[in-house]
């Protein structure tokens, strides 16, 4: 990878100030843990003039509980997100999707907010400059053409955090702050499938931090496809949220990661409520789910593949987490 | 007179092994551990320029033009340089030289170097080198062996017609009598993806020019700092005498850099344009785009079967996709021929190898150079047919085990042959015989063991130089202050040989390990050594060493009994003490010894060499010096996995490896190599894989090409075989290549045993697995299931 180019590192103490100087350096990016953005900028994947570096405002450093909600600043380290006893004892999916991410040594730098807004990935862009060079580049930077699917009209890049989908899972809102003051929105609402504008946050916007209520009855897990225990990105990763009445489902959710430009929160399965949890209920979870994922050919791994092992992973949680729940 | 007192206290013969068999460890480990060592893109060079190479982005074209103009006269910019700058081939093999450092008229793979810039910072670097511009005419390319082969295919070399590199085609014994004898005869495909070395060092180099007297100075990430040199003053044509290479600390080559490379020439060459020293630091990108790695290989493989499970005969064809140069690739084919041999007693072999150009950056040497691809056919097949005969796949072994000493039929020797008791170690240690086949399965998990067997050359007996020196020289330099140099060109690229070199020392001197201290890979400084590659450094550099040890005892023998005023052969040698035999409080501290040796002389360099001698290097016939050696290593592994059958991932639970190295000198750190051979064989195994989208590297970079972690990383149980070699360094033998090349098909096996299904294509990854599980039920019979149909 080639260096960092030069670039202002600006450090302000607050978030309305981070705010405040986004608006007045349009060529400027947030830097939490600086994995995501990092690489992407020494692979000239994104420039900036100004670097606004997040780790002195103590806001998005808060980790607490309030009014039966779980408030996490977005500058939470996944590390201290996955030890969280909390997080841990109450909502299980995200302390496994934290600890999920990566490497330990990524996960001690790398925060909640930077997952949640982790660039999209794809095998044509996640490359170096040369590289992109001789492809002509890709509608995601500097070209013109989808190389994933080239009569497409929209870039297919892949979300490929692991926390997002766990957190849809256990239904979380965000709050960003902008320059006209505070707004929340569901997690879900935060996202758009769009390769090249994934995330609903105008640029100077900040995610702030993220509220998860923390209801009883529930249990959740996460996991995630890959060829190997650490380092990689999910090749699918699925986020199971299970509040189970008796013999029957309460209420199901189910996410998933690392199958389109977004976070899929699986519609369709509200039908489900007060159903017996059998075959047909199973067969029901992997009809939507293959119904609400496309993925695409962003990596080198084998789409068909991915594809057909999502309801299998989603599957096995289930069955796990409807006998943990008994 | 400043001198402190000599403590003097009487010393007695040692217990434990302090020289060699001790588990020491490594002796430049401090220096890495503490993070001081330096590696060659730590190197401190005042005012250094920054030198960056500007690489094809075509496959294959014709270079039209080449306008570096603008780039000349960008500020900053201190050299531009293009293909006109060196107009000599390079290349490992003498005969197949076929490389420019910078492309000259054709570029042959994407990522082939065009341009090269030294400016003073990276910014400005890359900045000249966007303002460079290239007219081409584009030629078909070629990104596999079958359409690189296709009649009407553009040569890619115009010498090489139908883009072969190098056919072989050799038979011993009567392999037609062979089949003919056989109560079973089976065919097979089998499939390998190319693989990388992954090393953890990227590539880089520095180079300084010496404006005045027209020297130049290359520090480089080599193993073979020598063929560097030889590979400079070639391009540069330039006297090797206003030459100096010097290694640093290396971070892994594996065979990455067992040969000089197109970045250590264009440092050089950026340096004597600019007229100063150049840093050419390569990303791991341009790392992968060096390759040299292992090719992507399709084996049929033929064996015939007597009834009781003996083999009478063996015919293999292997084509490699080689890549765009010559590099080692015609000792990768021939390699590939050569050790179907060696490893057990079969009449017959016959062999057809091509070695296939293609516009994909050239494979070169790998951890087990040319074996291991065709091992894992050889012992797959012969798992299989075992099976069919109801033979064990241990058993099916042993009843082809060879018996040493003895020649094979292509004329490489056995001397020394451990793998009768590295097959009864592993079946013991893995449980075998109450394990195999019964592991069943729990839910969607099904297990498995499986086992298989390999070898490995203890260093290539003829060198590619053959030049007449001997193979190995080691100087060891005695002086006044009673401490010890040794002088060594050999590589330690992480493998450890600096510490081998110095137990050796130590043992036959007998003298405290802080006494000895060793420089290596300076020419200005140490003697010439081949370099790191074909595990030839234990066993010739160490007999090297053995032997310059023995001369300087000789001399320090003569001068104790002259201060002892005995007779040599009354000298009871302590190492750090001299005593008189039968007399031990009569005795002199070892730096007496060295006073006394001193005198009248001075500071002594005394040398030692080895040389393999002709009757083991090789068969007569065109390219039977490859696979020649004067001692095979020896290896059995047995391999315990789970596989999950939902989502076909395969994890490797449990290794056990023996390995008959003929003696450990350092037990640990063989039990680290063979630690890392198996590893390395389940990266290859398992998830290892460089994909060409078009020509384009897919996987280039560590997410995509995909190293195991140490999640990955089983429990591997070494145990070491002693088989002492009478020709090796206190019987050693090579301890790290063999190793790798049985893992891919005892895992393959133990994949079988969970699932099934046996795999004939590597990597054997989630997506295959998944794929062979969830087929169609008329397309699920088992490979071997239908070779029984065809009996």
């Amino acid at each position: 990878m080639a260096a960092l180019s030069d670039f202002r590192l600006l450090r302000p103490a607050s978030a309305a100030d981070a705010v405040r100087l986004r608006g007045e350096h349009p060529a400027s990016r947030f830097l939490a843990g600086g994995t995501d953005l990092l690489p992407n900028m020494r692979r000239g994947l994104v420039t900036a003039e100004a670097i606004i570096d997040l780790g002195g405002v103590a806001e998005l450093a808060e980790l607490r509980v309030v009014d039966a909600a779980l408030h996490v600043g977005a500058g939470v380290t996944l590390a201290t997100l996955a030890a969280d006893p909390v997080v841990q004892a109450r909502l299980p999916a995200l302390a496994q999707a934290a600890a999920s991410v990566a490497g330990p040594t990524h996960r001690t730098a790398a925060t909640l907010g930077g997952n949640l807004c982790l660039d999209t990935r794809c095998m044509y862009y996640n490359q170096s400059e040369p590289w992109r060079h001789a492809i002509q580049n890709c509608m995601k930077i500097a070209g013109d053409t989808c190389r994933v699917a080239t009569k497409s009209d929209r870039c297919w890049a892949a979300f490929s955090g692991d926390v997002a989908p766990a957190l849809l899972a256990l239904d979380a809102e965000v709050q960003v702050l902008g320059p006209q003051g505070s707004r929340r929105l569901s997690l879900a609402d935060f996202y758009r499938d769009d390769g090249m504008a994934w995330l609903s946050l105008a640029a100077d916007e900040l995610l702030v931090s993220v509220r998860i209520p923390l209801t009883d009855g529930w249990v959740s897990a996460y996991e995630k496809l890959q060829v190997r225990g650490a380092i990689d990105f999910p090749l699918t990763g699925v986020a199971v949220a299970l509040r189970r009445e008796g013999d029957l489902i309460g209420d199901l959710r189910v996410a998933c990661t690392g199958v389109s430009s977004r976070p899929e929160l699986i519609g369709g399965l509200e039908s489900l409520a007060g159903k017996p949890f059998d075959d047909a209920a199973l067969a029901l979870v992997e009809k939507q789910i293959k119904r609400g994922t496309q993925p695409m050919e962003t990596t080198v791994i084998n789409v068909s593949y991915r594809r057909r092992v999502t309801p299998v992973l989603a599957k096995r949680l289930l069955r796990r987490l409807w006998q943990a729940a008994a | 007179m400043n001198a402190p007192e000599r403590n003097i206290v009487t010393l007695k013969p040692a217990s434990e092994p302090r020289g060699v068999g001790a588990r020491l460890p490594f002796v430049d480990g401090v220096e890495k551990v503490t993070g001081t060592a330096r590696y060659t893109a730590d190197l401190p060079a005042d005012g250094a320029l920054f030198g960056k190479i500007l690489r094809s982005p075509y496959a294959h074209a014709e270079l039209l033009e080449v306008d570096t103009r603008e780039a000349l006269a960008l500020p900053g910019v201190r050299a531009v340089i293009t293909g006109d700058e060196c107009d000599m081939p390079y290349g490992v093999i003498p005969i197949a030289q076929n490389e420019f450092p910078l492309a000259r008229d054709r570029v042959r793979y994407i990522g082939d170097p065009i341009v090269a810039v030294a400016a003073v910072d990276e910014a400005t670097a890359d900045a000249a080198l966007a303002l460079v511009r290239l007219r081409v005419r584009e030629l078909p390319a070629y990104f596999n062996a079958a359409a690189a082969r296709k009649l009407d295919a553009v040569l890619l070399h115009d010498n090489k017609p139908g883009n072969i590199e190098r056919a072989v085609h050799n038979e011993f014994g009567d392999t037609a009598a062979g089949f003919a004898a056989a109560d079973l005869v089976r065919e097979d495909n089998y499939e390998c993806a190319e693989v990388h070395h992954a090393m953890m060092e990227p590539n880089a180099a520095l180079a300084a020019w010496d404006a005045e007297r027209g020297h130049l100075t290359l520090w480089s990430v080599t193993q073979v700092p020598y063929y560097v040199h030889l590979t400079l003053a070639r391009c540069l044509k330039m006297e090797a005498a206003h030459i100096r290479v010097i290694k640093p600390f290396i971070g892994g080559g594996f065979g990455h850099r067992t040969e000089s490379l197109n970045f250590e020439v264009i440092c050089g060459l950026l340096a004597r344009a600019a007229r100063g020293t150049v840093r050419l630091l390569q990303s791991r990108e341009e790392t992968f785009l060096a390759h040299r790695g292992r090719p992507e290989s399709h084996i049929r493989m033929k064996l015939g079967m007597t009834r009781d499970g003996r083999l009478t005969a063996c015919e293999a064809e292997v084509v490699q996709r080689g890549g765009a140069y010559g590099g080692y690739g015609l000792v990768t084919i021939l390699y590939s021929g050569a050790l179907l041999n060696g490893l057990y007693d079969i009449p017959a072999v016959k062999y057809d190898g091509y070695r296939v150009y293609s516009n994909t950056p050239a494979c070169g040497a790998m951890r087990g150079h040319g074996t291991v691809n065709i091992r894992f056919a050889f012992e797959s097949l012969l798992d299989s047919m075992g099976a069919e005969l109801g033979l064990d796949a241990i058993e099916v072994r042993r009843r082809n085990l060879l018996v040493a000493p003895t020649d094979t039929i292509n004329g490489l020797k056995v001397l020394s042959y451990g793998l009768p008791d590295c097959l009864d170690w592993v079946e013991a240690a893995s449980g075998w015989q109450a394990r195999k086949g019964k592991l069943g399965r729990i839910g969607h998990i099904g297990r498995g063991l499986g086992m298989a067997c390999s070898h490995f050359v203890s260093g290539s007996a003829k060198p590619v130089h053959w030049s007449g020196e001997p193979h190995a020289v080691i100087i060891l330099k005695l002086d006044f202050d009673a401490s010890v140099t040794i002088l060594t060109g050999a590589s330690d690229i992480g493998q450890g040989s600096s510490t081998i070199i110095t137990q050796v020392v130590a043992e036959v001197l007998g003298i405290d390990y802080s006494r000895i201290r060793l420089v290596a890979n300076d020419s200005a400084i140490t003697p010439k050594d081949n370099g790191s590659y074909s595990s030839r450094v234990t066993f010739m550099v160490g007999n090297a060493a053995a032997d310059a040890a023995a001369n300087l005892r000789r001399l320090l023998v003569k001068a104790a009994a002259k201060r002892l005023d005995v007779r040599e052969h009354e000298v009871d040698w302590l190492g750090e003490a001299a005593a008189v035999l039968g007399d031990p409080e009569r005795q002199i501290s070892f730096a007496d010894a060295v006073e006394e040796a001193l005198v009248a002389t001075g500071t002594l360099t005394v040398k030692g060499t080895f040389t393999c001698p002709p009757e083991f290097q090789g068969g007569k016939q065109r390219g039977g010096a490859v696979g020649s050696t004067m001692g095979f290593s020896y290896a059995a592994q047995a391999v315990e996995v789970s596989v999950d059958l939902e989502l076909g991932k395969v994890t490797v639970e449990k290794v056990w490896a023996a390995v008959d190295c003929g003696f450990a000198i350092n037990p640990m750190s063989v039990e680290g190599q063979v630690q890392g051979a198996v590893w390395m064989g389940m990266g290859q195994a398992l998830s290892e894989e460089t994909v060409y989208e078009n020509g384009h590297h897919m996987a280039a970079n560590m997410l995509d090409y995909r190293v195991p972690t140490i999640v990955e990383s089983p429990d591997i149980e070494v145990h070491i075989v002693e088989s002492i070699d009478p020709n090796g360094p206190f019987g050693a033998k090579e301890a790290s290549e063999g190793p790798l090349s049985g893992f891919m098909s005892a895992l393959a096996a133990a994949v079988e045993d969970a699932t099934g299904q046996r795999f004939r294509t590597l990597p054997i990854t989630p997506v295959r697995v998944f794929e062979a599980l969830n087929k169609k039920p008329r397309a699920a019979k088992s490979p071997v299931a239908s070779a029984q149909g065809a009996a």
